[in-house]
């Protein structure tokens, strides 16, 4: 019996030395990105890409390019929010560019769910509405829709807004606003005179927009 | 039909070649070249409040417990898998009300001391092994017979696991064997573990700090279930589609192989944790779990049975008292940046059946039944400014033997004046995170009852009767916790 232990367990330890199928592994390149998405990164962002947590966004059906480049940007620290540095530098900082593509097209392919939402304040969905489609002209900030897409689909390194938790947007908007650690768009100006009713309000309406 | 020693020798087996490989494992690590200081959040890269509730230990996120889950493998192994922990402090007790010496009886009291240190070795070593292990070291353990202080290190918590993950888009499936020393280091809700659980200290206990029986720090009566720490352990475990979680352990004496799990400087040679009887004294946990939104919420229950040798010496006459432990337990949560709030309680039901000698020698009832509850709420902004408040009670039958007897000459002991165990702790804390690896908190120990009453008889050291009152133990309690 003890011999059956020890040969159980050294079987065990051996096969557990490399597990390329279902590694968490992050400093393994040849760990295959859609390994790397059900074993680490759906603790959090969820296994087809539609996070429970409204900390996390939703990367179900967002596009590829715009994945790719915010997961190099975390991995060469140029996105720099508060949360970037908690959450998302270190489990960047060993991925290749093609496990990042890999993990770009993995959360691409699947289709984004709405949560279920309690908002039922209609005039705040309205104004939302009106922000996203007409932005707002007295403050200069466009609509949402001319680089968003008509029904906030994104394209190409401009993310998929729609169906995004109303939590994770506001947040963004305020890093934006405030110039926090996401540099390199025009989201400082679109948003620089936007109040906080206003971003929760456009928020709530992408929360709740199919697209 | 297999007999019971040779599913004892079996178990034991088990446990011996885990412990073997698990040290194979960990030289695994140490020989890798070294270049940084790791710990779980030098192995993922991410801060603490990734893992931890608003950044502060020991409550779990949900990835926190996936982490956990999935045996400590997630991200990338480190090269030096050591990280540091230091504890300062100053306590200044209400009252030395019937203290014949306060500096016997209160020997470190309105005194700032540096308390605890630990080092921790953990983290990832296969894709499927990891380690969580602990080794702490007290600056004030204990005093000779001149008053001399001696220091004393011992190991401390101890899980090392096995575990693999199937998921896709339908399943998502945890199962996992952990190696370890009391049952609770394993449960990710820590719902009964002397230093993970909802309780009242947030820093290690059982410094001299509170070593004196004139001043406890923690309720005088409590289940097997916490008191295990030092045993070995070994448990299966499963998490389905993060809603149910089931485990399955036992634990036996820490004796012989499995002696690096026991701690012989604080629990002697006659410790609970190296007299408990054979190798099955079953533990399970099951509990059930949803995420919704930014909130989750586990309702679970658990239990043990333990058979326990009543003296070190008597264990060749197989003279042992049971206890079966059975209780509920529940945790909600609600994580959304920059708040975190959890709310933790954990209910346990004791029958204590006493053996012949037991009864005899210490117990006036041929069994005793035991309440134990604990439960707080925590709550933290920005993983920055947090309070805690902890709540810990035990309510159980009367007994003189147990709670009211008076003890040998010249030993501290507090009794009960009605035989009671039943008492009642609050404690309050305000806490500040200028940093991740420093934490300064104040808490406040407030007795709404001990042992049965607002009085009760304290013996000094002196060996002297004395009254004194539970609101005597009130107590401040100022730390700063250091990590690295």
């Amino acid at each position: 019996m003890k011999q059956f232990s020890l040969i159980l367990l050294s079987s065990l330890l051996i096969a557990g030395c490399s597990n390329l199928d279902r590694s968490r592994d992050l400093a393994n390149p040849n760990v295959r990105p859609e390994v790397t998405a059900r074993q680490l990164c759906s603790d959090c962002h969820g296994v087809d890409g539609n996070s429970v947590s409204p900390n996390f966004p939703k990367l179900a059906g967002q596009q590829e390019e715009y994945l790719v480049k915010q997961l190099q940007s975390f991995r060469h620290g140029d996105r720099a929010s508060e949360q970037s540095y908690q959450y998302m530098w270190g489990m960047t900082a060993t991925l290749t560019d093609e496990q990042i593509k890999g993990l770009a097209h993995y959360y691409n392919q699947y289709v984004i769910k709405l949560s279920l939402s309690k908002e039922t304040d209609k005039i705040l969905l309205a104004k939302g509405k009106e922000i996203f489609e007409n932005g707002i002209p007295a403050k200069q900030s466009p609509a949402c829709k001319l680089c968003h897409g008509a029904v906030g689909e994104g394209m190409a390194t401009i993310p998929r807004i729609a169906g995004q938790h109303a939590a994770y947007l506001v947040r963004q908007l305020v890093i934006f606003q405030e110039n926090a650690g996401r540099p390199g768009t025009p989201m400082e100006s679109v948003t620089h005179g936007l109040s906080a009713a206003e971003m929760d309000s456009v928020a709530s309406y992408l929360q709740a927009l199919g697209g | 039909m297999v007999s019971t020693q040779r599913i004892d020798a079996y178990v034991s087996q088990v446990f011996v070649t885990l412990a073997i490989l698990s040290a194979l494992g960990i030289g695994f690590i140490f020989s890798k070249s070294a270049s940084a200081l790791p710990l779980f959040a030098r192995q993922t890269g991410q801060s603490c409040l990734a893992c931890h509730a608003g950044g502060q230990f020991p409550e779990l996120t949900p990835y926190g417990r996936l982490f956990k889950l999935t045996g400590y493998t997630q991200g990338v192994r480190t090269d030096i898998p050591l990280a540091v922990m230091a504890v300062a402090s100053y306590a200044k007790v209400s009252s030395y009300n019937g203290s014949d010496s306060s500096g016997v009886d209160f020997p470190r009291d309105g005194t700032a001391n540096i308390t605890t240190a630990s080092v921790f070795c953990c983290g990832k070593i296969t894709d499927n092994i990891g380690v969580f292990a602990q080794y702490t070291h007290d600056f004030w353990a204990s005093q000779d017979a001149s008053g001399s202080w001696q220091e004393h290190s011992h190991i401390d918590q101890v899980d090392i696991r096995y575990s693999d993950r199937f998921i896709d888009e339908s399943h998502d499936f945890i199962y996992g064997l952990s190696l370890n020393n009391n049952p609770g280091v394993t449960d990710v809700w820590n719902t009964h573990n002397s230093a993970f659980a909802p309780v009242s200290s947030y820093v290690p206990a059982g410094n001299a700090i509170f070593s004196s029986s004139a001043l406890p720090h923690d309720v005088p009566a409590t289940p097997i279930l916490e008191g295990l720490q030092y045993s070995a352990g070994l448990s299966g475990y499963i998490y389905l589609n993060n809603a149910l979680y089931a485990e399955v352990g036992t634990y036996k004496a820490s004796t012989s192989g499995l002696s690096f799990l026991h701690d012989a400087g604080v629990g002697g040679p006659g410790a609970l944790s190296t007299r408990l009887s054979g190798s099955f004294n079953p533990y399970l946990r099951l509990a059930a779990n949803h995420d919704w939104n930014a909130n989750s919420l586990m309702l679970g229950i658990h239990a043990l049975h333990a058979s326990v040798f009543d003296d070190a010496t008597l264990i060749s006459s197989n003279s042992y008292s049971t206890f079966n432990d059975i209780g509920m337990d529940g945790q909600y949560q609600y994580l959304l940046d920059p708040h975190a709030l959890t709310l933790l309680f954990s209910f346990t039901h004791e029958n204590q059946n006493y053996s012949g000698y037991q009864h005899t020698a210490n117990s006036f009832n041929p069994s005793d039944t035991l309440n134990y509850l604990r439960a707080k709420i925590t709550y933290v902004f920005r993983a920055r400014y947090g309070a805690s408040l902890a709540y810990t009670q035990a309510q159980g039958s009367s007994d003189l033997g147990i709670y009211g007897a008076s003890p040998a000459a010249n030993t501290q002991a507090n009794l009960s004046f009605n035989h009671s165990p039943d008492s009642k702790l609050w404690v309050p804390e305000v806490f500040v995170m200028p940093v991740q690896n420093i934490r300064v908190g104040l808490q406040y120990f407030k007795w709404s009852q001990f042992l049965g009453g607002q009085t009760y008889t304290y013996y000094s050291g002196l060996g002297t009767p004395s009254s004194r009152d539970a609101s005597d133990n009130n107590l401040a309690f100022l730390y700063v916790w250091l990590a690295y």
